[in-house]
């Protein structure tokens, strides 16, 4: 029982990062960014290159991959995207996928296909009643909720971030009161990129860093803003612990081959029973 | 419209460029056509092993005085990659023979297409018994494939089996073992036999379990398998990532030592892509820098010299199968394939990986003498010992460093 | 969006131009060039039955692996498992993909834009997981192998490909130029105005979905009439998504240009095969660029405005100035 309750804790710590990063951009832009698993494997091999071969010190190195995420986040909403806008949601769509689709190819022209090594800030493990958990894993949960507090600090108590909100709910309006839309736009890519990001740093110590890793992510993080409801930040938390608990407890009780199965399953029947989502308002296109 | 017509012209060209090879039998080349996952460390093993063979054949004056000429093409870890792979070696470059194999699923759809092409293949990397079950079902057809590497996934299963009578229950005294394998075919045809053939051994197996290549996070099943009381954790992965289960069993530092089947723990530089937290992990193995006949060092040496890394088992499978394939079509003098089977089938080679003959299903034969399975543990500091069979053993097998007894 | 109309005596002159050139390939190609091909008419099928759904009704779906891989397995199984001759499985294939395209269409009528493209993923992505775990029966990760083909000759199978998507394109672009497709695309406009006009939207909505899979499913048991083989790969999200890159290129809505697209880009990751490695690198560099300076695709559009400067030509040489 403790052991579901901690594991899925920690799992689903990472899940929220990835799911708000994304549900981020797409309630203040409109836009399903396919990239953003992109951001997440940049992070985690910034963070590889760094350290082995530019012999950064780790902490520093984590700061600096997701600083440069941000502004590779940014250069693609500026070149790419915001042409495009003009179009169907779905020009921008491919273009983000396409994007994705492109940095996995160079990474694996640059660094191989086999996985790469970052080493871990916290190595020693803890025991909670009987429970093993590394220390990386640990920090990575500490870390995750004190980002997600951090936003919403951020969101409710800043001018930047009511400006943000005000973006979200009405375009616009928030142009006519002379918020500049465009800069918000390029602004939230880069913090949605950095979030990724970020979750990239921290889970690279105890996952395989591929080229190819950004892609269950960026499945999963649909699934769970989705499930959530499109644009809601409360509601990718909701679904974040969704999946991960219910990965975690399928995983114990039943069998490690079933959990990804059944999260996916429950996916579905959650829109079958919500066709909005849980917190969502209504349907996106 | 031009797009369209693109796939048409390329046809055109390639058939017309194909029509600018000299005519002359005698002076063409003998074209070995590679096909494997060209983007994976066992796929430019693969390559760079034949590419040893042959620069050395080719020194020596080649085959029947014609020269050995390389041809690739990647056929990735699909099956629609791999059949068009050997429908371009065998359609359009018109190789005389297929060398490579990697993923099972990949070759087991390319074996009708092969057939067709009235090709020799020689097998260096897939293991399921399957492949070769088709020389036996359908020897007409089907003739044509060869498994030179590795030891087929039942007779792996077998010489698990044999590691855990002998090392586990043996001589570690074990009564209690778990399993845990990745969902791929052959994989899940080893666990149920590995299961109950334990059991009637006399040991308990508390879990036997298979997970999806995508899970990212093993904690459960560590958890499961540290609260069974298991004693050892018998693990079955190629494809999965092994980088990530040592490390986070390592973080973790789960009271279980693992040990087992792990593809990319042959790799010699696995240990230091995981910071060492392969430590103590049995794997097994068909190559490594020991004398198992009088060809293994100065092969690995060599290889290392040329190529800068040490190979894994790929690179001296594809290695042999050249040289198999050369003194074949020595002895039969042509490259007709009928023939050449005639010759491969009395193969009787000493190769770095022991001794190759094939059996009537065409499988490299294992055996005392023969090419066999050695388990291969990481050490302190990157250091690998033999650690069974006992005839072969080098090193004492070590626990986990958090487990070792003061 | 631009409007694909009617159909006119330019667009038939074409279309017969182009099925000729590619009836004559397998004369001039090697046997690569010829499987080449094959698999590209499968995907050619497989893009336009989902630019027929999707297309028309902007309901995007993200899972049309699912009656793809249904279809080769039923195909699979009835070859394989219980030794049919082959031919059962075309009109099998189709009859299951439709069946299963109730089972998930029904409950997700109500979705819309990512919900829905997410659900049908989720479809896929479930069956995927089955056909692996389920090994005994479904094979696993290998599949199952050792499918007889319908045909002996590659070549024939070929031809019977191409009939197959000359058959789908007529079919589907003939609904899609009839009031049905009217509807269906009214439904894309404003679902809303639609249903309080009287009309029974979900009747739409899942005919449409319906038909699209019957023609999914047919590709898939023709791609394992070719291939001889069936694996999980034919669930992959990869192959939903390389289908929508296909059908978008091509010039969404119009059917026609799903072919084009299809063609286009199995060509192109073939004809780079001489960059080796670097191969998918400069696909996607490619792809990036169409996307960006064509986004209403290449195919369609192009092919509408050659058309035009045709029948401009044209003038000139017939009797009635429109031709």
């Amino acid at each position: 029982m403790l052991d579901i309750l901690i594991y899925g804790a920690v799992i689903s710590a990472v899940y929220a990062l990835l799911a708000v990063g994304f549900t981020l951009i797409f309630g203040v832009a409109r836009i399903l960014n396919l990239a953003h698993g992109a951001f997440y494997a940049l992070g985690a091999y910034c963070v590889y290159t760094l350290t082995a071969n530019l012999h950064v010190p780790l902490v520093v190195a984590a700061i600096i991959a997701v600083l440069l995420v941000a502004l590779f986040g940014i250069a693609m909403e500026r070149v790419l995207v915001r042409p495009l806008r003009r179009l169907p949601p779905l020009a921008v769509l491919m273009m983000t996928l396409a994007v994705g689709l492109m940095v996995e190819q160079i990474l694996l022209l640059i660094f191989g296909s086999e996985a790469r090594n970052v080493p871990s800030l916290v190595e020693s493990s803890f025991n909670f009643g009987g429970v093993l958990l590394s220390g990386q894993r640990l920090l990575a949960f500490f870390c995750s909720v004190a980002i997600l507090g951090g936003l919403w600090l951020f969101m409710q108590h800043t001018r930047l971030g009511a400006a943000i909100l005000a973006v979200s709910q009405d375009p616009e309006g928030a142009r006519y009161m002379g918020i500049p839309s465009d800069r918000i736009f390029s602004i939230v890519m880069g913090l949605s990129a950095a979030i990724a990001a970020a979750a990239g740093v921290l889970v690279a110590p105890f996952q395989s860093v591929i080229p190819g890793m950004g892609l269950l992510p960026l499945v999963k993080a649909f699934a769970i803003v989705i499930v959530g409801g499109l644009g809601s930040i409360p509601g990718s938390i909701v679904g974040a612990l969704l999946l991960g608990y219910t990965e975690t407890i399928v995983a114990f009780k039943a069998s490690i081959e079933w959990s990804q199965i059944v999260s996916v399953a429950a996916v579905l029947i959650v829109l079958i029973i919500r066709p909005a989502g849980f917190f969502g308002k209504r349907a996106a296109f | 419209m031009l797009k369209r017509i693109a796939p048409v012209l390329a046809g055109s060209a390639l058939i017309a460029s194909a029509f600018a090879v000299p005519a002359r039998a005698e002076d063409k080349p003998i074209l070995l056509g590679i096909n494997t996952a060209l983007q994976l460390q066992v796929g430019r093993d693969t390559l760079d092993g034949v590419r040893m063979a042959v620069e050395e054949i080719n020194a020596k004056g080649g085959v029947l005085g014609r020269k050995l000429e390389v041809v690739t093409a990647d056929e990735g870890e699909s099956p629609k990659e791999g059949v068009a792979a050997v429908n371009k070696l065998t359609g359009d470059n018109n190789v005389n023979v297929l060398i490579g194999g990697y993923d099972s699923g990949v070759t087991l759809a390319e074996l009708p297409h092969i057939s067709r092409a009235q090709t020799i293949f020689l097998g260096t990397g897939s293991a399921s018994p399957s492949i070769q079950q088709k020389v036996k079902d359908d020897y007409a057809n089907y003739k044509y494939l060869f498994r030179v590497n590795p030891i087929n996934s039942a007779k792996q299963a077998a010489s698990l089996m044999d590691f855990i009578k002998g090392k586990l229950k043996g001589e570690l005294g074990y009564t209690k073992i778990s399993i845990l394998g990745e969902n791929a075919k052959w994989v899940q045809d080893m666990v149920p036999y590995l299961k109950k053939n334990a059991t009637e051994a006399g040991l308990e197996v508390p879990l036997a379990e298979f997970f999806d290549p995508q899970t990212a996070d093993f904690s459960p099943i560590f958890a499961k398998v540290k609260d069974s009381g298991s004693q050892y954790l018998l693990i079955i992965l190629s494809h999965a990532a092994s980088d990530v289960f040592v490390k986070q069993w390592y973080d973790a530092k789960v009271p279980v030592a693992i040990g087992g089947i792990d593809v990319k723990s042959q790799d010699a530089d696995f240990f230091k892509r995981v910071g060492g937290k392969a430590i103590s992990e049995v794997t097994t193995n068909f190559v490594l820098r020991k004398p198992i006949t009088e060809k293994s060092i100065p092969w690995w040496d060599a290889f290392v010299k040329k190529y800068n890394r040490a190979p894994v088992y790929s690179a001296a499978g594809a290695y042999d199968a050249v040289y198999i394939y050369a003194d074949a079509v020595s002895r039969a003098k042509t490259t007709d394939a009928e023939p050449v089977i005639k010759e491969l089938e009395k193969t009787d080679y000493v190769s770095p990986r022991g001794r190759v003959k094939f059996d009537a299903l065409h499988e490299v034969q294992d055996g005392p003498g023969n090419v066999n399975v050695i388990y291969v543990q990481w050490q302190n500091d990157g250091e690998r010992a033999v650690v069974w069979p006992k005839e072969v053993a080098s090193g004492k097998m070590i626990d986990p460093p958090w487990m070792m007894k003061n | 969006m631009l409007a694909w109309g009617s159909l006119s005596k330019t667009d038939v002159i074409a279309a017969i131009a182009v099925i000729a050139l590619l009836a004559v390939a397998p004369l001039v190609g090697s046997r690569y060039i010829v499987g080449i091909m094959t698999v590209a008419l499968c995907y050619a099928i497989w893009a336009t039955s989902w630019d027929f759904m999707s297309g028309l009704t902007g309901r995007e779906n993200f899972g049309h692996a699912l009656f793809i891989g249904t279809g080769a397995y039923t195909a699979g199984f009835l070859n394989v498992s219980f030794g049919l001759s082959p031919c059962w499985g075309f009109p099998a294939a189709a009859i299951v993909a439709v069946l299963f395209s109730l089972v998930i269409g029904i409950p997700t009528l109500r979705l819309r834009g990512p919900y829905f493209a997410l659900a049908m993923l989720s479809g896929a992505v479930v069956m995927q997981k089955l056909s692996i775990i389920f090994s005994e029966t479904t094979g696993g990760q290998d599949g199952l192998n050792g499918l007889s083909p319908m045909l002996r000759s590659q070549v024939s199978a070929y031809y019977f490909t191409l009939a197959a998507l000359v058959v789908t394109v007529i079919v589907l672009k003939f609904i899609a130029l009839s009031p049905w497709g009217t509807i269906l695309r009214a439904i894309r406009g404003d679902e809303a105005t639609c249903q309080a006009a009287g009309i029974n939207v979900n009747f739409y909505k899942i005919s449409a979905l319906m038909i699209s899979a019957a023609f999914a499913g047919f590709g898939g048991a023709l791609y394992a009439n070719y291939q001889l083989q069936v694996g999980p790969d034919l669930f992959d999200v990869a192959l939903s998504i390389n289908i929508i890159i296909m059908v978008y290129v091509g010039g969404m809505g119009s059917i026609y240009g799903a072919v084009g697209g299809a063609l286009l880009l199995i060509g192109l990751t073939e004809g780079l095969r001489s960059f080796s490695e670097y191969r998918l690198w400069v696909y996607t560099l490619i792809l990036i660029l169409i996307l960006f300076f064509i986004p209403n695709g290449v195919i369609a559009p192009a092919w509408v405005r050659l058309r035009e400067w045709i029948k401009g030509r044209g003038a000139l040489f017939t009797r009635r100035a429109s031709a």
